[in-house]
């Protein structure tokens, strides 16, 4: 059973069970397959320098679409202007905080993170919530009511409560790390 | 074609035009949590928690919210921040 993230002197600790390790590891690596483009950093030594996409258009799986959403509304020519600037950018942060997360968790004993590593899993999990969250068809506010009531009467070997039961542990836990660390910036800031 | 007497009066509106802010926008989302909006908003835009909780809450029951004006450049900036953190964020000129 899992125990909350929690700010002590040692920095940011949480403490997850063998499975929940296991579980939350293969979701970071699958968001992080998720965000792979498949570029090799040096397929454009120029793109990549500069860390332009030539022809980046919205994704077509609405998940990474979520996770990479267009910047302007009712402006195509200015949104797809902005993804070629920044959306190599982007994936990379994306995928270095979900390694930062992995790389912790396979260290042995509880969760003692540093406050780097503390941001990188506020991001990671929020990545993996938004990338659940679509496959589970959530879209809106009422969406996600219906799911909350729909998820008590759904049968055990559906795989949509399996996934609402995941998203709801993720959620959870990003709560509790926000928590610990608004507490910080309380403290930093009165 | 414009004669230059009509070209002059023109000129004031063009001018008003680049001085028009631009906005970032935050859009509300079922996924993203109350207590998390508020805390990127305090700690990347440096606001005090009563003016990140009052935009928060406009994302949550007004749907949007303005969260910075400036440039278009900086407006840019702040949008690829907040996609960063996961927000549903866009930039346009100020209306």
């Amino acid at each position: 059973m899992a125990r909350r993230f929690e700010r002590t002197r040692r920095g940011v600790t949480a403490r997850l069970d063998e499975d929940e390790r296991e579980l939350v590891d293969e979701l970071l690596a699958e968001v992080s397959a998720l965000l792979d483009d498949g570029l090799a950093p040096e397929s454009d030594p120029l793109e990549a320098l500069v860390g332009i996409t030539e022809g980046a258009s919205t994704p077509e799986d609405p998940a990474l679409a979520r996770l990479l959403p267009d910047a302007a509304r009712d402006d195509p020519e200015a949104a797809a202007e902005f993804r070629r600037f920044t959306e190599r950018g982007l994936r990379q942060r994306k995928r270095d905080a979900l390694a930062t997360a992995r790389a912790t968790l396979a260290r042995p004993g509880p969760l003692v993170l540093d406050a780097g590593e503390a941001q990188a899993w506020l991001v990671a999990l929020n990545d993996l919530r938004l990338v659940l969250a679509e496959r589970l068809g959530l879209r809106t506010d009422d969406d996600a009511e219906r799911l909350l009531a729909e998820a008590d009467a759904m049968a055990a070997d559906d795989p949509r409560a399996w996934m609402s039961a995941v998203y709801d542990f993720l959620t959870w836990l990003q709560e509790t790390l926000v928590t610990a660390l608004s507490d910080e910036l309380q403290r930093r800031d009165p | 074609m414009a004669s230059p007497a009509e070209a002059e009066e023109l000129a004031p509106a063009d001018l008003t035009g680049l001085d028009v802010p631009w906005v970032t926008i935050v859009w509300n989302d079922p996924v993203n949590l109350m207590s998390y909006v508020s805390y990127v908003f305090q700690s990347y835009f440096g606001y005090p928690r009563e003016k990140a909780e009052r935009l928060m809450h406009d994302v949550h029951e007004k749907g949007r919210a303005v969260v910075s004006t400036g440039t278009r450049e900086e407006m840019e900036r702040d949008t690829e921040a907040m996609h960063g953190y996961g927000l549903w964020a866009t930039f346009s000129k100020d209306s």
